[in-house]
């Protein structure tokens, strides 16, 4: 029964995981400013997702191995290692290619970043650790404490984010709904930072409804300003005119005029803004999420019940030889 | 497990003590870890003045950052070449099981884990003797600049303590234990760096002060579950 089940899931999560792969380039509409390599996100965020999620099945497995001593629990925790290694390549894989089409830099550092790179360095250690002790009970125990150990230390990672983000590529306030960009507000004539570009706001000229802001930046690594003008309908509060940064694909927007007080918000905008807005790449993007849950599930249950099996034969070969 | 489950406090920090000092009196008469420790700090600090301890490099708040980078890189690598030392010398002279009959295994980790401390302490006023001398670190703070280390040494112990009781168990002890200790170690090093090179500065003490509270919550929350963990090292 349980084997019909196991088959049954398999094909499931087979054609489930097909049919993402093919609405990402069939039903996904094309992002401006993203193009084809916007598709890879629908891959990205769900491997990403479930590299952690692994982590954290592999800590709770080796913290029941501590408690119950089964073995079973210990090829758990060692099957959602490997399968998060596994999905902690990819993740890291498909986001470098991301980064380095849109951003034009594979690898920055990038908080995210770090943590995955520590969690791959992580992975690596345990498996080195499993490598390094012959006897199987002593093996299990320890590399069960040093799973739990390392899960206590990850979290601090996350201290660590607010120091090194000034230099964040992810698109936090892009691709996040309900949370946003604070951007910068500042009165004509003044300067001030937006992420690590200085800004000077030249002026506001107001044209019937539209004011159109004139705006000088300057980009690290550039000696000259570059002139952006972005504009805004103040009647009905849209954003008209989104000028691209210089050899970036982000936008410089207007969001909010003061008029009266001779002020304005300015932002920078991602490309992919209010992606999750459209239903089909919505709904595209909860099937990855589930997809690779799902088979992260059916990957951990089959490596943990191919490892028992080792460990059954393994033993009945030292019980005849 | 075969101990009474209610040991009481004051034994148990006698105990603890009991094993700190007989670490201690092993380490003075071999001084395998010292000199191991202090030679490491020594070359380091000589290899890194070789190429920027020269006089004229502007202090831009890049150079200070790559001073303080320095000085962390030195410690964090005598550390995980000398703080294995503790377990894998009970494991080496075959005095595991003796230990384990006389103490119970928190005490043996707190024991331990004061040697080590007590390594650090060493560790870290040598080397920082030697950077500030050698490849003139100036410091600007100096009590913001010792809280910084305090900090960091006691997360670097915090830490590695345990890893070294899973290492002794294990082959390849000493290339085990860098790569089983670095990625646990990423956070508190990019604060620690961070922040020494603050302290760098002068009255950094407040700019300091977060960096420091989460060093010490880093220890805090390491040193606990290694309480919490130590039990079932020990027993495997």
């Amino acid at each position: 029964m349980a084997q019909r089940m196991a088959q049954a899931a398999k094909l499931l999560i087979g054609v489930w995981i097909a049919g993402v792969a093919v609405a990402m380039f069939l039903v996904l509409p094309q992002y401006e400013g993203l193009g084809n390599a916007g598709r890879i996100i629908i891959m990205h965020v769900p491997t990403a997702w479930v590299s952690v999620l692994a982590f954290a099945v592999s800590a709770l497995f080796s913290g029941l191995y501590l408690w119950r001593g089964r073995t079973e629990d210990d090829d758990y925790a060692t099957a959602a290692a490997e399968s998060g290694f596994l999905f902690t390549v990819l993740a890291t894989v498909t986001g470098a290619i991301f980064s380095q089409v849109v951003w034009g830099i594979y690898w920055n550092w990038d908080p995210r970043q770090t943590s995955i790179f520590v969690l791959l360095l992580i992975y690596a250690a345990l498996f080195a650790l499993r490598s390094a002790i012959d006897d199987p009970t002593r093996r299990r125990q320890l590399s069960a404490v040093y799973s739990l150990f390392a899960f206590v230390t990850v979290p601090f990672l996350i201290f660590v984010a607010p120091r090194v983000s000034e230099s964040t590529l992810h698109p936090n306030c892009a691709f996040m709904q309900g949370s946003t960009c604070e951007g910068v507000d500042i009165g004509v004539g003044k300067l001030g930072l937006l992420g690590d570009r200085k800004i000077e706001l030249v002026s506001l000229i107001q044209t019937g409804d539209v004011v159109t802001a004139e705006v000088l930046v300057s980009e690290p690594g550039l000696s000259d300003d570059i002139r952006l003008t972005p504009s805004f309908n103040i009647v009905n509060q849209e954003i008209l005119d989104r000028p691209n940064f210089p050899g970036l694909r982000y936008h410089l927007i207007l969001q909010e005029v003061d008029l009266a007080n001779q002020r304005a918000r300015l932002n920078i905008e991602a490309p992919g803004t209010g992606l999750l807005d459209n239903s089909r790449t919505l709904l595209t993007f909860l099937a990855a999420i589930f997809g690779f849950t799902a088979l992260f599930f059916w990957m951990l249950y089959v490596r943990a019940t191919l490892l028992g099996v080792q460990w059954a034969l393994a033993r009945k070969q030292g019980a005849h030889g | 497990m075969q101990q009474p489950t209610a040991i009481r406090l004051p034994a148990l920090l006698a105990a603890a003590w009991a094993i700190f000092i007989k670490d201690l009196r092993s380490e003075l008469r071999t001084r395998y870890a010292i000199n191991a420790l202090v030679l490491f700090a020594a070359s380091a600090a000589v290899a890194v003045s070789l190429g920027v301890g020269f006089i004229g490099v502007r202090r831009s708040a890049e150079y200070l950052l790559i001073q303080s980078t320095l000085l962390w890189i030195a410690l964090l690598f005598a550390a995980l070449n000398g703080l294995s030392r503790g377990f894998v010398y009970e494991e080496e002279t075959r005095t595991i099981a003796a230990l384990r009959l006389a103490a119970p295994p928190i005490a043996v980790y707190l024991g331990k884990f004061l040697f080590n401390l007590a390594l650090l302490v060493l560790l870290d006023t040598v080397t920082c003797l030697l950077f500030i001398v050698m490849v003139r670190v100036e410091v600007g703070s100096p009590l913001a600049f010792i809280l910084v280390l305090a900090a960091g040494g006691l997360c670097l112990a915090t830490a590695t303590t345990i890893l070294a009781a899973i290492i002794a168990r294990a082959s390849f002890k000493s290339a085990l234990f860098a790569v089983l200790a670095f990625p646990l170690l990423v956070p508190p090093l990019i604060i620690a760096i961070q922040s020494t090179a603050l302290t760098l500065d002068n009255n950094a003490l407040a700019l300091a002060l977060p960096g420091i509270r989460t060093l010490i919550a880093y220890a805090v929350a390491t040193f606990v579950a290694s309480l919490m963990l130590f039990r079932f090292v020990w027993e495997a």
